[in-house]
């Protein structure tokens, strides 16, 4: 184990490395100004520009400058934001909460819904139910994220006016900023509206929660359901089922352990596809977060800020990856080789 | 009655008809199939069957309601949007941008996927294992997001978009491609025609490429639907195709302000959308089914 | 058979689907005390700055100005006269070169979280606000760029020699010259009045930068919170010396997009929206719960070139490609016939309006002739670059862009439609970075002057907002002479002969002039919208239905 996680570590150093690389050559890659796109300062006058590129080394060798960049990143000095020039850091600070929040629902959401369908679907594959499950599965599968979540907005807030269309809460709710958790914040706040933000926050989560872990659902269920089929072919269950257990004494004793372990790589799979539909998300259901900065950025060619959120989406990525990576090994040691 | 045979012959059919045989069985791999081939012939023939001018904007008849409605006209199925321009033709040179160009999209990353898996499972030793672990990263970088950075560095546009996806694609292909040679290189047979003298050229292309085709079809397939989603996403988003351009994420986006006056309009594009990823899905699908029972037989 | 499998997932069922219904039950907008007397308006864009002295765009004057600050003279919205704002009254010496005003008392600054003030509103706060713009030894004109666009535009360093507080309630402003315009000036959205107490405080801390992001005004509402690119929460100001605002807090909730904004209105997270599409007034009007307010505006939306980049500096060129538009394609698509044509660039409301001005022509075979002439016989390719917000004077700078592409495509010049985000839209334009612009301009005063110096002049070319970069000194001529004289006739005259000579050069094509709508949840009273600016919200209160 101790071997398997020195290299794990050594390859997660080699992957944040080439990442920093890339983020670093974007700010050369970007159309425009060196100097702008690395400070995010402007407009800049020529007296800053000298101190500036002396801050910033520019007028070093690219070896130095790809230095001085990574001491500065470490340090948490990432440059302003074009558009409010504003500390981008603090700017990510600010949104990433919304982000994790709204992923992690979903996330959670998906497992509860898509293990046990998954497990339904391979127990009777060709009755009624596990191709009603399969067929739903692959629904899900090939949905277009923002169609699916404009089609909902259309049905539950515009037809019926059930639920809000944006935000993550009512804008009248004034909520003291904490944590930056939207429920742990109301929780936790001294209001005497507690309780009727608590429910608008929990209408405002709903349709984004279920949107967003439409996807990861429709993967867990056909991956527990393929894990499953897959076990079920095994010989050590045979032997159990030979041994005189019913199906579901089988299934609880020694499929489930054996099937839903790979799960647990799952997740680290599933959150990266989880991210880059959390900007669709987010951008549909103007949800303050990270993904729809990082998109409006984009439209406001905002580079610091493309710079920045690729980096912190790509590490928090490769770091929940390398995590459950390494929590899966721990629980399987067959993983440990290779 | 059935004949004696002393062989049993069925098993000696061509891999591809047996596959096909299986295939076949299943009804709904082959309703996928049917739509897979439309969406398909559409795509080539776009230019040719719509019924009007995709861009020309008819002044008199700015949003004219589908044909089902009290309002609409015959000559135009799915009436016109804000400018006047007849929605049935749109969706149907629509489906050139977003299912012909995600083709495209995936057959490039595919050749380019192969080149590169082929040197990267063919090569040994340090040069490997940095490409390799340059490779883990970009995998782990989902591939819209990748597909946004590079958008946000060439700038916005079909062409852009159709780059940005098969560079993004790229990776995850050329992994699969890798470790798919790396498992057949370990196989005796490899060894043995090794032996035989046979240079690394020949293995790959007499036995290496002729053993993962099938891996590569599922692989494609995937990448189809994959590459679909981002095409419509980057449309939607505005990164993918402009307007004028009849990309059915843009056509969304573009009708998204219209969604009271026209909610047709939204809809149509968005299930014309699912409709061809799950027609690939179930492709996808049927195959892997077939492939796993062909094994099996 | 199998009891495990149910024991498994059941739970985890019943519980999924009693938090779902939980949720979906009470449904009803149940709002606290607190938020239930708040309103919410939903704006199309971010403000860009707390000051109005520094901004020009509507939407940012819509959130800033008349809800955090005050005037010295406002106008009348019903019958456009000038009226006492925080100068109870005002003399013009005889040779109009002399204002003096004297002051309201008891008028109190913003108290916030971040400044209480020590004392009321006096002269040197009106001394301050206007010698930030003029004084370069001002210790806070540079904040902000010192750029001062609406007061560049109009000139106003060259025409205010001085102000002057006499005593602690009277000002005088003495100028180089007559000007007509300058009340009507001092009436606009940007021409609020700062505390100078505010100012030295901030000096003292050496925060200096914080005057135009933490405002300290004397409106009906007070500063709160502003999250980008989300929302701008102001509390109600009480103790203002108008004294009768009516919601305890108001929020403006940043939604760029329009069908997105009208799903708020309908699904109540909003009570007021900035420009309905005027594509589903119709709609917005036959549901129960939105009232639509419709009110006639003076704008103009036109398409300007930029006159010094070739081949826009040739005339010929301007007016090919003025002549190929289908304008009433434009107005049927594009205004839903909520607008009328323009023929220049003042609305037929105004005063000065030119009545004899021609009809503009819809001829491709003649553009394309004028286009050889000038010597672009295959046409050229140009850039459209298209606002990405709806404007009250556009209410679809994009589609418009597309019709405009259509009709230029006739003559052989392929356009590329270009836009933005809103806020970097503006910076580049103002760089001149663009071929053609679909943009426009709504009136801050009744003053003819406003759409022509801010528009056309040359010290506007400077300030940014003369979007066609044209700089013509027999236009500005023109124009400055029209303000030396209050005699309306001679004003009038002299504004008809400039209408004429921009019909001639076309530096830019005048394309409609239109309604202005404003949707309102029906549980919402007292909104009133000033015809020459931004919104007043102080009075509206919600009626329980």
């Amino acid at each position: 184990m101790t071997r398997y996680l020195l290299r794990r570590l050594f390859l997660m150093g080699f992957v944040f490395l080439a990442l920093s690389l890339l983020a670093f050559s974007l700010g050369y890659l970007f159309p425009g100004d060196v100097v702008q796109n690395v400070s995010g300062l402007r407009p800049i006058d020529d007296n800053q520009r000298q101190q500036l590129i002396s801050y910033y080394q520019l007028d070093q060798n690219i070896l130095q400058q790809y230095l001085a960049f990574l001491g500065r990143i470490t340090q948490g000095d990432w440059g302003l934001s074009f558009s409010s020039q504003q500390p981008l850091l603090h700017e990510i600070k600010l949104l990433l909460p919304a982000t994790l929040e709204l992923a992690a629902y979903a996330l959670l959401l998906s497992f509860i819904i898509g293990i046990p369908l998954g497990i339904l679907a391979a127990f009777k594959p060709d009755n009624i139910i596990g191709k009603s499950i399969s067929a739903l599965a692959m629904v899900g599968y090939s949905l277009p994220i923002f169609w699916w979540g404009l089609l909902l907005i259309m049905f539950f807030s515009l037809a019926l006016g059930w639920l809000p269309s944006a935000g993550r809460i009512g804008v009248l709710y004034e909520i003291p900023h904490s944590s930056g958790f939207m429920l742990y914040d109301i929780l936790q706040a001294d209001i005497n509206y507690r309780n009727e933000a608590l429910h608008n926050a929990l209408q405002h989560l709903f349709l984004p929660t279920i949107v967003l872990a439409t996807f990861p659902t429709t993967v867990m269920i056909r991956f527990v359901r393929d894990a499953m089929l897959n076990v079920w072919e095994q010989n050590y269950i045979k032997t159990a089922r030979a041994k005189g257990l019913n199906r579901g004494q089988v299934l609880y004793r020694h499929g489930l352990r054996n099937a839903l372990l790979p799960v647990i790589r799952q997740i680290g799979l599933q959150f990266s596809t989880l991210i880059t539909l959390a900007m669709l998300t987010e951008v549909i259901f103007s949800w303050p977060g990270i993904g729809r900065w990082l998109i409006d950025s984009i439209y406001q060619r905002n580079y610091p800020a493309i710079q920045a959120g690729l980096l912190v989406i790509s590490t928090m990525v490769i770091t929940i990856n390398m995590l459950t990576e390494i929590l899966h090994a721990f629980f399987n040691p067959l993983a440990r080789r290779g | 009655m059935s004949k004696f045979r002393l062989y049993l012959e069925e098993n000696n059919r061509s891999p591809v008809k047996q596959l096909w045989r299986e295939f076949r069985r299943q009804h709904s791999a082959m309703t996928g199939l049917v739509l897979f081939i439309s969406f398909f012939a559409i795509s080539l023939l776009a230019p040719f069957i719509t019924p009007h001018d995709p861009y020309l904007q008819v002044d008199e008849l700015l949003l004219l309601p589908p044909s089902w409605s009290a309002a609409g006209l015959v000559q135009y199925p799915f009436g016109t949007d804000d400018l006047g321009r007849d929605l049935l033709s749109r969706m149907i040179k629509g489906t050139s941008y977003t299912f012909g160009f995600a083709l495209i999209t995936v057959a490039g990353a595919l050749v380019m996927g192969l080149i590169l898996g082929a040197l990267a499972g063919m090569s040994k030793g340090v040069k490997s294992s940095v490409f390799n672990h340059i490779l883990d990263l970009a995998l782990t970088i989902p591939s819209l997001l990748l597909a946004i950075i590079i958008v946000a560095i060439i700038g916005p546009g079909l062409m852009n978009t159709t780059w940005a996806i098969m560079l993004a694609l790229l990776p995850q292909f050329v992994h699969g491609i890798r470790n798919a040679i790396d498992e057949e290189l370990k196989q005796d047979y490899v060894v043995a025609y090794r032996l035989d003298g046979a240079n690394d050229w020949h293995v790959l292309s007499r036995l290496i490429l002729p053993n993962i085709w099938e891996k590569l079809t599922i692989m494609a397939t995937m990448a189809i639907s994959t590459a679909i989603l981002d095409i419509a996403a980057l449309g939607f988003l505005g990164f993918g195709a402009q307007a004028p351009l009849s990309e059915w994420g843009a056509m969304i986006s573009d009708s998204l302000d219209l969604i009271y006056l026209a909610p047709s309009s939204v809809a149509i594009p968005g299930l014309l959308i699912f409709t061809a990823v799950l027609s690939v899905n179930l492709v996808g699908d049927g195959l892997k089914t077939a492939i796993l029972k062909r094994r099996q037989s | 058979m199998n009891l495990s499998i149910k024991h498994f997932v059941y739970p985890i069922y019943s519980c999924a689907m009693l938090s779902a219904l939980l949720l979906l039950a009470g449904c009803q907008p149940q709002l606290p005390e607190a938020a239930r007397s708040g309103l919410v308006y939903c704006s199309e864009g971010s403000p860009e700055s707390f000051n109005p002295q520094l901004v020009t765009s509507g939407t940012t004057i819509d959130i800033i100005s008349q809800q955090l600050y005050d005037r010295l003279v406002d106008i009348n919205p019903d019958n456009g006269d000038i009226i006492a704002g925080l100068a109870t009254s005002w003399q013009v010496s005889a040779d109009g070169t002399r204002y003096q005003f004297t002051l309201r008392d008891n008028v109190s600054f913003h108290s916030t979280h971040y400044f209480s003030p020590g004392r009321k509103f006096n002269a040197s706060d009106v001394v301050f606000t206007f010698n930030r713009i003029t004084d370069p030894l001002h210790p806070f004109h540079l904040q902000g760029g010192g750029v001062y666009p609406y007061f560049q535009s109009v000139d106003w360093a060259s025409l205010v020699k001085q102000v002057e507080a006499i005593d602690d309630h009277t000002v005088v402003f003495k100028l180089q010259r007559p000007d007509s315009s300058f009340l009507s000036n001092l009436t606009t959205d940007f021409a609020a009045i700062l505390s100078a107490e505010y100012g030295q405080k901030l000096l003292a801390a050496k925060q200096p930068a914080q005057i135009d992001r933490l405002p300290v005004g004397t409106g009906p509402f007070r500063f709160r919170e502003y999250q980008k690119d989300i929302l701008v929460r102001l509390y109600r100001n009480k103790n203002y010396w108008r004294g009768d605002t009516q919601p305890e807090q108001l929020v403006f909730d940043i939604v760029p997009n329009n069908a997105r904004r009208m799903a708020k209105l309908f699904t109540h997270e909003c009570d007021i929206v900035s420009y309905p599409r005027v594509a589903e007034l119709e709609l917005i009007a036959a549901r129960p719960d939105v009232t639509v307010q419709e009110s006639t505006s003076m704008n103009v939306g036109f398409w300007a070139f930029n006159t010094q980049k070739p081949p826009f500096d040739q005339l010929a060129v301007r007016q090919a490609l003025a002549m190929a538009i289908n304008r009433a394609a434009i107005l049927q698509a594009v205004y839903y016939g909520q607008a009328t044509p323009a023929y220049g660039i003042l609305p037929p409301t105004s005063w000065a309006y030119n009545d004899g001005l021609p009809a503009p022509v819809y001829s491709p075979a003649k553009a394309r002739a004028l286009l050889a002439e000038a010597g672009y016989p295959n046409g050229f390719t140009m850039d459209i670059w298209a606002m990405p917000v709806q404007r009250l004077y556009n209410p679809n700078a994009l589609k418009m862009a597309e019709l405009m592409q259509a009709d230029l495509a006739q003559i052989g010049v392929k356009a590329n439609i270009v836009s933005y985000e809103w806020n970097s839209f503006r910076q580049k334009l103002g760089n001149f970075e663009h071929d053609s612009v679909l943009i426009g301009w709504a009136a801050d005063n009744p003053d003819p002057d406003n759409f022509f110096r801010p528009l056309l002049s040359c010290a506007a070319r400077d300030s940014g907002s003369n979007r066609a970069n044209w700089c013509d000194p027999a236009f500005d001529e023109i124009i400055s002479e029209a303000l030396l004289t209050a005699n309306q006739q001679q004003r009038r005259a002299l504004y008809l002969t400039a209408q004429q000579y921009l019909h001639q050069q076309q530096p830019l094509v005048a394309i409609a002039h239109s309604q202005r709508f404003q949707a309102i949840s029906s549980s919402v009273s007292g909104v009133t919208i000033n015809p020459y600016g931004g919104i007043a919200l102080q009075h509206a209160k919600r009626v329980e239905p």
